[in-house]
C-alpha cells in the first residue's frame, strides 16, 4: 500500500521487478540508475553473490513527478530470479504497489517465463494477495537477440488472464523499452491511488484518462532523465 | 497485513516526539520507524554522515525479514528484535507489530543494555501511535485525482 506522508509531502510506491534467472531485471535498474538525474535518484544498492547474480535483492529510490505538490517516490526492487531463492522473493514482494514481470523472449525461455509467473501468483497468494489487485505490466525483453518468439505467442503464454495487461518489449541493456515500462506502471499506480482516494474521500472519480502514450519521454522518465 | 496508516502532520509530530524522548533516554544516535516493506515512517536523531536512509531502511527491512523467517523456520515463534554489532555503530531492530519495525543505531557513547530497556517502552508507545493513526479519519480532499495524473503524464 503506498505510503502517504503529509509532512514532507511525499508519497511512497514499491514496484518490484520479477522475473525468471538471468532475464534482465537488474539490467533495467542498472540502466535507470545512469540515465536518471542525480537529483532524482539515490544509491544503486546491489545484495548480490560472488558472480554478480542477485542473492537477496536490488534496490533504486527514485523521485519522479510532482502532482498537486505532492513528491512521488518511488522504490524499485528486483528478486533474484534463480528458483533457490524462493523465501527471498517473498520477503520482498512485502507490502508491494506494483510489479514488472520481465519475461525472457528467446525460445528456450518459454518454461522459465511461465513457471516464474506462476511462482508470482502463488507468492502473492501466500500474502493474501492477488494479480487482480495489483497492477502489473509485462515486459518482454531480450528482443535485440536471435531465436525470440514473437510477440504475440509471448501475449498467448503471459498475458492470457481475464484482463489483459500492457506489456512492451524491450532490449534493457539497450535501454529500448526500459523507460516505457517503468512509465506505464507509475502512471497505473498513480491512477489506482488517486481511484481509491476518490473513493475514501467519497468524491466521484473522473472520467478516465485516455491510455499512455507508448513514448519513452513522458512522465516519470520525463521527469527525472539527465538532459 | 494491516494497512499502513497515512503520516498526518500530527501522526508525524507524535512519532518525531516519541522518538526523541527514546533517542534522549537511551543516548542512541539516531531512530527509524519503517515499514516492512522498506518505507520510512518517521525518523529522528543525527544520521550518520555519508549515509542514505532510504537505503537504509531497505536494507534493515530485508535484514530483519530475512533473520525473521530463519527464526521461523528453525521452530522460534517469537522473534522480536536483531541486534547487529559494529566497531563503530550497532543497529537494534525492534518489531512495533506485524507492519512496522523500530530501527536504533548507536555508537559508543551508549550500551545495548541501555538502549534495549528504552526501545522496549518505545515500542509500545510508538504502536499506539500507528494503531492510531489507522483508526484515524482519512482526509476529506483527496490528494488529487485520475485527471491530475494524466495532467502530468502529459507534460
Amino acid at each position: 500500500m503506498a505510503i502517504v506522508n503529509y509532512i514532507n509531502k511525499e508519497i511512497q510506491f514499491k514496484v518490484v521487478y520479477y522475473g525468471p534467472a538471468l532475464c534482465g531485471k537488474t539490467t533495467n535498474l542498472i540502466y535507470i540508475h545512469g540515465q536518471v538525474a542525480d537529483t532524482h535518484k539515490g544509491e544503486l544498492v546491489s545484495l548480490a553473490t560472488a558472480a554478480d547474480r542477485t542473492l537477496f535483492f536490488d534496490f533504486l529510490p527514485l523521485n519522479a513527478v510532482v502532482i498537486k505538490g505532492f513528491k512521488t517516490k518511488f522504490q524499485l526492487y528486483t528478486v533474484p530470479g534463480q528458483v533457490m531463492y524462493n523465501a527471498t522473493r517473498q520477503l520482498v514482494l512485502r507490502s508491494v504497489d506494483g510489479i514488472i514481470f520481465v519475461a525472457d523472449s528467446q525460445w528456450d525461455k518459454m518454461e522459465e517465463n511461465i513457471e516464474s509467473f506462476k511462482n508470482l501468483q502463488d507468492n502473492l497468494a501466500k500474502q493474501g494477495n492477488n494479480l487482480d489487485q495489483i497492477p502489473y505490466l509485462l515486459q518482454y525483453n531480450k528482443r535485440d537477440l536471435p531465436n525470440i518468439a514473437p510477440v504475440h505467442y509471448l501475449e498467448y503464454i503471459l498475458n492470457n488472464r481475464r484482463v489483459r495487461v500492457p506489456s512492451f518489449e524491450a532490449a534493457a541493456t539497450t535501454g529500448r523499452g526500459v523507460f516505457a515500462s517503468l512509465n506505464a506502471i507509475s502512471r497505473m499506480l498513480l491512477q489506482k491511488f488517486a481511484r481509491e482516494h476518490d473513493t475514501l474521500t467519497g468524491k466521484q472519480p473522473p472520467a478516465a484518462a485516455p491510455a499512455p502514450a507508448r513514448t519513452a519521454l513522458s512522465g516519470i522518465a520525463a521527469a527525472t532523465i539527465r538532459r | 497485513m494491516q494497512a499502513l496508516p497515512i503520516i498526518t502532520l500530527e501522526t508525524a509530530n507524535e512519532l518525531v516526539n516519541a522518538l526523541q524522548d527514546y533517542l534522549d533516554k537511551s543516548e542512541a544516535s539516531f531512530a527509524l520507524v519503517i515499514d516492512r516493506g522498506g518505507a520510512i515512517l518517521s525518523q529522528c536523531g543525527k544520521i550518520p554522515d555519508g549515509a542514505d536512509m532510504t537505503v537504509l531502511a531497505a536494507l534493515a527491512a530485508g535484514s530483519y525479514a530475512a533473520t525473521r523467517e530463519l527464526a521461523t523456520r528453525v521452530g522460534e515463534t517469537d522473534f522480536s528484535a536483531l541486534h547487529q554489532e559494529g566497531h563503530h555503530m550497532q543497529l537494534l531492530m525492534s518489531a512495533v507489530d506485524d507492519s512496522v519495525v523500530l530501527v536504533t543505531g548507536f555508537g559508543a557513547q551508549t550500551t545495548l543494555g541501555l538502549v534495549r530497556f528504552y526501545s522496549a517502552r518505545a515500542v509500545p508507545q510508538v504502536a499506539g501511535i500507528i494503531e492510531k493513526a489507522r483508526a484515524a479519519q482519512r482526509p476529506a480532499e483527496p490528494i488529487f485525482t485520475s485527471a491530475d495524473v494524466a495532467a502530468a503524464f502529459r507534460r
